[in-house]
């Protein structure tokens, strides 16, 4: 999901970059001071996520786990997932510095909705928990393809067809982040319910 | 306890990520190409160990004017004869799927000569620099550089409030 350098136009970059400094300078005013923590243990595991590649027949695909980031952080997550995708462009050369603005609209934005969307669910039962965290895992991931693709689409490109080619590719993405943000949020407010906000005890 | 409750969560989320990462491919684009006996020979992948199949390669002049094109084949490979009458540095641009590209420049003057054995073993080190993954000490300094961001952000709200 991450854009590689010199694909995307001067414009797209400039109007990505702008809205993810909004969005930082946003997101840092929203963290809490006690959770700073929290907003950098979600940071260290996106950053490392992109690393676990799951093999499904002849792709591989890799986690991206913005969806379980801006869950649990909401605002905060624009500053945690610009600082693991500056990482992951200067350490690992994945994406690039031009391009950062635009990957981290593209990843956080959709983060900052599931945490609207899906976290009053969270706590409710354990079902309804795994469900919050399975569609934030899924719908980000998806929210995220369609907004790759209208980035594409700026920068001159069919947005019908790549949107189509976008999120069939990111079909067992959804899936698998779905499930592993299911996973992980119910055994979270299990072992260590602070990190969730607005924290309920699950009956 | 909420320090040791985050060392859970650390040793429960991150631990096990730098396991697996020895079996994972990178997730970087590259392409690495080479002059030969008036062919120029290329090697598409992701990272070093998936290769980029099927991917289309675009040659393009300084002026940006496409010279030739062409597909990858199952190994990630594709060659081609020098174009005639360049007079110009190449650029291959590899197109790997929507939003992933890399490039590699070829100097004009390799081009018309044959490369001394100082130019193949620096190629071949900027190859492997490419395809180098990364490694667990890199990982584990990109997660330091984030705890360390973190306590900067903690000192600097406990100083404003």
């Amino acid at each position: 999901m991450h854009i590689s350098e010199g694909v995307l136009s001067g414009p797209v970059l400039a109007s990505g970059a702008i809205l993810a400094l909004a969005g930082t300078g946003l997101g840092l005013k929203h963290i809490d001071y006690d959770r700073i923590v929290h907003v950098a243990i979600l940071a260290a595991a996106f950053f490392v996520a992109s690393l676990i590649h799951v093999n499904i027949g002849p792709a591989s695909v890799h986690l991206i786990l913005n969806g379980i980031v801006g869950l649990l952080l909401g605002l905060a997550a624009i500053p945690a997932i610009l600082t693991a995708l500056l990482l992951q462009a200067i350490l690992f050369q994945y994406g690039g510095i031009t391009t950062l603005g635009v990957n981290v609209v593209v990843m956080a934005v959709p983060a900052v909705l599931a945490h609207y969307l899906f976290l009053p669910l969270i706590g409710k039962s354990s079902t309804l928990t795994f469900l919050a965290g399975f569609l934030a895992g899924f719908f980000s991931i998806l929210f995220s393809s369609i907004l790759l693709a209208l980035a594409l689409w700026f920068t001159d490109q069919n947005f019908f067809e790549t949107s189509l080619v976008i999120i069939t590719a990111y079909i067992p993405v959804m899936i698998i982040e779905g499930i592993v943000t299911g996973f992980c949020v119910a055994f979270l407010l299990k072992v260590y319910p602070e990190i969730i906000p607005k924290r309920k005890k699950c009956k | 306890m909420q320090i040791k409750k985050t060392l859970i969560i650390v040793f429960v989320v991150v631990i096990p990520a730098l396991i697996f990462i020895n079996q994972a491919f990178a997730h970087k684009v590259i392409i690495f190409a080479w002059v030969e006996d008036g062919m120029i020979y290329t090697e598409s992948s992701f990272g070093s160990k998936r290769k980029a199949k099927g991917c289309a390669i675009t040659v393009v002049d300084e002026k940006g004017m496409v010279i030739h094109n062409g597909l990858t084949d199952q190994e990630g490979n594709y060659s081609f004869k020098i174009p005639e009458n360049v007079d110009s540095d190449l650029v291959l641009e590899l197109e790997a799927g929507v939003g992933h590209k890399a490039q590699w420049r070829i100097p004009k003057q390799e081009l018309d000569s044959k490369p001394s054995e100082q130019d193949v073993s620096s190629a071949m080190k900027e190859k492997e620099k490419l395809e180098k993954e990364p490694s667990v000490l890199i990982i584990i300094t990109g997660i330091a550089i984030i705890f360390l961001l973190a306590l900067g952000v903690r000192i600097f709200k406990r100083k404003t409030s």
